[in-house]
Parts: C-alpha cells; structure tokens; sequence
C-alpha cells in the first residue's frame, strides 16, 4: 500500500469491475434491442413498439426542460413488487422495449405525484391541459405546481375560442377573458396522452383474467408458463 | 504480516512547522478559490432547496415564471450541491492532505487556479441553462454537453496537479487518506467520461440510458464524494485527537471493498432492466456491510479513549458527527436495497432522506471540518487567524439540526409514505396529503441550514477580512 502505481493498478481494477458489470454488459446484452413482433396477443406481424408521433416528441422536450421526472416515474413495477399495477398504473410491468424509442429516456425516481407510463390511458388532452395549467381544478388539495407560462390569457375577441380551457370558479379568468395552451403546452400534452405501455411481450405477460366473473377461460390470454400468481 | 512488513503510516506524520507553513503558502490562492466557490454554491444551492421546499406549502409561490418551477429549481438546486460545492471542496481537500501528507509543495499552483476558474464560470453557466430548460434531465447529471466538457478539461487540470504533487512526495511511506483522495481524484473523470459520451454525445439507446444514469450517480455520490470525505475523516480525528489510527488493515480493508462494492448499485428493485443488473447491485450494496464496520471498529478503537475529547475542538466535532452520518447513512442504504424493503421504500421520500443524510450531514460536514482547520493556516501559516466562535457554535447547531430534521422527517415520511402506497386501497391523493407534514418539517430543516450557512460566510467574510487588515498593516509599517 506504499506504491503509487499498484494504488493506481488496484484502482483501475475496481473500476473495471464497476464499468464492465454495469455499462458494458448490459450494453452488450440491451444495446441492440429492436422493436419486436414476438408477442402473445395481437395480430401477428403486428410491431412494438412504435415511434412517438413528432408533437409528442417535441412534447418530450418540455417534460425534459420542466424537470417533470423529479416528481413523476414512467416505470410500471412487477406484480410482486408494490402496487403498481394494483393501482390501475399499468396491465404489466415495464420492460426495456417500452423505452427504445424515448429520447432521453426519463423513467425518473421518485413518485411525488402518480406514475405516468401509461396515463395516456386515464387521461385525455383536455384533462392534461386542464392539471398543467391549474392542477386543483380537477385533484381538490394536489401539491403539484401550477403551469401558468405554458398558458396565455387573452381577452375574448368574438366567439370564445374552441381551445379555451373549460375552467370553473374559483380558476376561471375574469370575465370577458380566455385561457388558451401555448404550442408547448399543447406537445407536452400530446406526449402525455401518448404514454401507454401495451404490446403484451412474452417477459411481461398481461394480467391474468379474473376467471370466476366472467365465463371466458383464463388461459385464453395468459400464456401457458405464466407463474401462479 | 508483522508491522515492520507493512510500514505504512499509522498516524498523520505532521511535517516540521516551518515545512508546514511553506506548503500551506503554496495552496493559498487555488484553495480560496476551491473552498470560497465551493461555499457560495452551497448557499445558492441550499437556498433552491428551500424554494422547492416552500412549494410544498403553496404550489402557486414562484409558479409564474418557468425558471423557478419545482422541476428546474429541483434540478438546480442538485447541480449546485454536487458540482458546485461537492467536486471543488472534494478537490481542495484532497490537494491539500496531498501536500501535506507528501510533504511536497503544490505542483502548478497556477494551473489549479486556472481550472478553478474555468470550472466555476461552467458552474455558472451550467445553472443558468438548467433554470432556462436546457437541462439532460438525467438525475445527478443535468448540466448541458457543452458544458460537461468544460468542466471535464477544468476537472483534469486541477487533479493532474494533484497527482503530480503526489508523484513529488518527500515522505514515501503513505497514510490511509491519501488512497481516499486518489481514489476520488481517479474515479471522477472515468464515470463522467463515460456519462458524458453515453448518455450525451453518443447517446445509448434506451433504458440502458437509465441504466448508466443511475450508475453514475451512485459512483458519484458512494465512491467520489465518499472517498473524498473519508480522506479528510481519517486524517482530522487522529491528528486533532492526537492518537494514532487504531488499524491501517481495517482502513485498507474498508478502502478496498468500498471501493469494490460500493460502486455496485443504486438501481431501484423493479427497474425495467435484466434481473442480473438489479441483483449485482442488490449484492454490492449489501456487502458494503464489510467497509461500515472496518470503518466503525477502526474509529471506535482509536478514539475510545478520548471520547470526551471530541467535542472540545470544532474541526473534531464536525468531523466525528460527519462520521457518525456516515455510517447511519451507509446502513440505510444496504436496508433499503434489500427486496421487502425496497418494494416499499423506492420511489419514495425514503432515499431522499439518504441523500439529505449522505450529502449534507456526511459529505458537507466533513468539509466543513476541513475547512476549520485549512483555511486559516493557508492564509496566515505562522499566526493563523482565528474563527469567531459563537459564528462557528451558531453554524454547527444549525447545521446539525436542520440535517437531522429534514432527514428524519423525511423518513418517517418515506417510510408512511412507501407503505401506504403499497395498499391500493388508499388513494394517490390521501398518499400525498399524508406524506405534507414530513414534507413540510423538512423545510424548518432547509431553514436551519440556510442560516447556519450565512452565518459560516460572514465567519468567512471576517477571517479574510481580518487577515487583509493585518496585511496591509504589516505593509505600512514595513514602508513607513
């Protein structure tokens, strides 16, 4: 422990250790994932997963500059590891091809608000523009921040416009005034809906059916090996 | 192996006093830069994390402009914690103990001047594109490209100094600290390289970005800051307590296995990655039991004589609480990777809580020790200028309190917070308004730490203050 180069050498081994297990190798064995078509359900030839349409790219944009993955996860847990999917946040869990083509890929860390990998199925653009713009319009008591700049207030000249926001007292704008979506509020809306991890894979299959409720077999949907539970 | 066939150092080996002061001088103007940047971005940065605090209490305070929302502010406050005071402070410190423990002088003052300020006109720079939307949006790693490579080229010049003044050392036999700062001085540049050119120039594809982001991030914080802390940690308490270390096998074995283990993890249980990834990281963490407790014995033997004597000098008294969180924050996190735990805790305020513990209360404290005793000798070596003590008791108190507020409330908080939600029968919402009152006794805790920091920068303001005064009447004298 006297030598600077065996300091270094020792080192350079541990990191080595670090970079192979946990940059390489899963390089090695995720860096040339493509979108497949080995599903269980759905059409066959039928691809996933799909790009995202251009607004909701650019929408992917201002979630990325807000910061909105400080609060908020894209990542649907397995069945045996708390409640995600018991919550209605997703059918499945989440697997790498979810993500292939999210650019940065933002799956975030921390849930002070709800996971959003497939709000796009809860919610529509309206609901979306309505929680940036004043979240307690719709969640009585939410601690999420209000997006007012992604928003213009104008003054109602003519016909109120199609695209106003339907807000009620005590949000509403004064009278003879309308809240309108800025083209960024607009894609960062396009982006949320756009969110949904469907494309059942065979590592995440979907829920099995509650069997008794309805007549239809269960095994219909669920493969063959799926475990127990 | 007999002590004879291991002789490394046991104790701090101080230099004879007139050595001492010469290389103190030789630091001078690069340290100030380091430590007096350092502590303006920790204020800035500990002020951000008040204003995202205040959020909690009202989401329409500051929600009208885009810069300061929560998400940017949060981002903001990050970047300046870590890049802003966590490398300079990990860089001063550990030039320093190399110059002291090698007996040399700083190697290319100038140049380490120089990458000081490059570095912190990027820090800068860095912050204003973070607030104006230009962030990655990785965790731990927002700064913009262009930025990253300023401060990668800034990095290299001041650790390049470092390892020649270690290369330059008169005293060949090596104490356990300087494995710490070459460690940290060595890791830096590798994860960030790495993150740099994957994540932002060659960008890889899908989650195998996460994957790296999340890499990088643990190695940051556990390895780099880590390393950085526990050098100053094993230099100050042997030599303020004046006692040898107890073992330097413990310390080697504590060295290498963190640095073995420790930089294994910090990927959440249910991530959408292979189950060999995870579980790698699962283990690593697990075994960083083996460095906690190399560490504690180390410490324990060594200063359990003199426990009463740890409270009576303030670089002490930083430096052995730092420890303290240290070792709190390490058992916290081998506790919340273990899977029953972990399916309830990720996602949660729970390893938020750790990151308070880690940064502030091991990390920050621990620099805040050095500080106490670097600064005034390099500024004045053969008088050093003293501290005034009611600022530095103010400073402490706070500091010591806010951390253990905020990082208590955040999890307890955590804690509720991971087991409600993992009973679908509560709703979101209940959840949230459930996890307010932590969340909000967190910022008492942001609070006490922001005013505890104002008053450590005035106590700066007054050292220098004095110091130039002194300067300047010994000029005048020697002219008149």
């Amino acid at each position: 422990m006297n030598s600077g180069p065996m300091l270094f050498l020792g080192l350079f081994v541990a990191m080595a250790c670090s970079w192979l297990s946990f940059v390489l190798g899963p390089q090695l064995q995720l860096g040339d994932m493509r979108p497949t078509t080995n599903m269980i359900v759905g059409a066959s030839g039928q691809i996933y997963p799909n790009p995202q349409p251009g607004d909701a790219h650019q929408g992917a944009e201002v979630y990325r500059a807000n910061g909105c993955a400080s609060c908020h996860t894209e990542q649907v847990r397995p069945r045996d590891l708390g409640s995600d999917i018991n919550r209605g946040w997703g059918l499945r869990r989440s697997t790498g091809y979810d993500y292939l083509f999210d650019q940065p890929v933002l799956l975030g860390s921390q849930r002070v608000g709800p996971d959003l990998a497939n709000v796009g199925r809860r919610m529509d653009a309206a609901a979306v523009l309505l929680r940036l713009y004043e979240p307690r319009a719709l969640t009585p008591g939410s601690i999420m921040p209000p997006h007012p700049f992604l928003f213009d207030k104008r003054k109602i000249q003519g016909a109120p416009s199609a695209d106003a926001l339907q807000l009620r007292a005590p949000f509403a704008p004064p009278p003879g005034y309308e809240i309108l979506p800025r083209p960024e509020a607009r894609a960062l809306a396009a982006y949320v809906t756009s969110l949904h991890q469907d494309g059942y894979l065979f590592e995440a299959p979907p829920p099995p059916q509650p069997a008794g409720k309805t007549n239809a077999p269960a095994k219909a949907v669920a493969p063959t090996n799926s475990p127990a539970k | 192996m007999s002590e004879t066939a291991f002789p490394a150092q046991t104790a701090p080996c101080p230099p004879p006093q007139s050595a001492a002061i010469e290389i103190d001088a030789s630091c001078r103007l690069p340290l100030l830069g380091l430590f007096g940047g350092g502590v303006l971005w920790l204020f800035l940065g500990t002020l951000f994390a008040l204003i995202a605090s205040l959020k909690f209490h009202d989401p329409h305070f500051l929600a009208n402009e885009p810069y300061w929302t929560y998400g940017r502010i949060h981002a903001a406050h990050r970047t300046a914690l870590l890049y802003g005071f966590g490398v300079p402070a990990a860089l001063g410190v550990g030039l320093w103990l190399l110059c002291r423990l090698g007996r040399a002088l700083l190697a290319g003052p100038g140049v380490v001047l120089i990458g000081v300020t490059f570095w912190n006109t990027a820090v800068a720079i860095g912050l204003i594109a973070i607030l104006c939307g230009d962030s990655t949006g990785f965790e731990s790693f927002q700064m913009p490209g262009y930025v990253t490579a300023i401060l990668f080229f800034s990095y290299l010049l001041i650790a390049l100094c470092g390892v020649l003044t270690f290369h330059r050392r008169a005293e060949g036999r090596l104490y356990p600290s300087q494995w710490f700062v070459l460690g940290s001085f060595f890791w830096f540049p590798w994860i960030f390289s790495t993150a740099s050119m994957l994540l932002l120039c060659m960008p890889v594809r899908g989650v195998m970005q996460s994957s790296i982001a999340w890499w990088y991030a643990h190695n940051f914080s556990s390895i780099f800051l880590g390393f950085a802390g526990l050098a100053s940690i094993f230099y100050f308490i042997p030599k303020r307590l004046g006692r040898p270390l107890h073992s330097h096998y413990l310390a080697a074995l504590a060295f290498w296995t963190l640095a073995l283990f420790g930089s294994w993890g910090g990927i959440p249980g249910g991530a959408p990655l292979p189950s060999w990834i995870i579980s790698m990281g699962v283990v690593g963490t697990v075994l960083t039991a083996v460095p906690l407790l190399a560490v504690a014995a180390n410490f324990y033997q060594t200063a359990r004589h003199n426990l009463d004597a740890l409270d009576a000098d303030i670089t002490l008294r930083f430096t052995y609480v730092a420890l303290v969180f240290w070792l709190i924050a390490a058992a916290q996190q081998i506790v919340g990777v273990l899977p029953n735990v972990s399916a309830l805790t990720d996602y949660t305020w729970f390893p938020v809580a750790h990151w308070e513990l880690f940064h502030y209360g091991f990390f920050a404290l621990a620099m805040f020790g050095a500080l106490y005793y670097i600064v005034p000798r390099f500024l004045d070596g053969n008088d050093p200028p003293a501290w005034s003590s009611g600022l530095v008791n103010a400073h402490f108190w706070l500091t010591f309190f806010g951390i253990l507020i905020s990082y208590l409330a955040l999890l307890v908080g955590g804690l509720g917070q991971g087991i409600m939600l993992n009973e679908p029968k509560y709703s979101f919402a209940q959840i949230t308004r459930g996890t307010l009152v932590a969340l909000r006794a967190s910022t008492l805790g942001d609070l006490c730490v922001v005013v505890g920091m104002i008053f450590f920068l005035l106590n700066f303001a007054l050292l220098l203050s004095r110091h130039c005064c002194r300067c300047w009447n010994k000029k005048r004298k020697e002219g008149a």
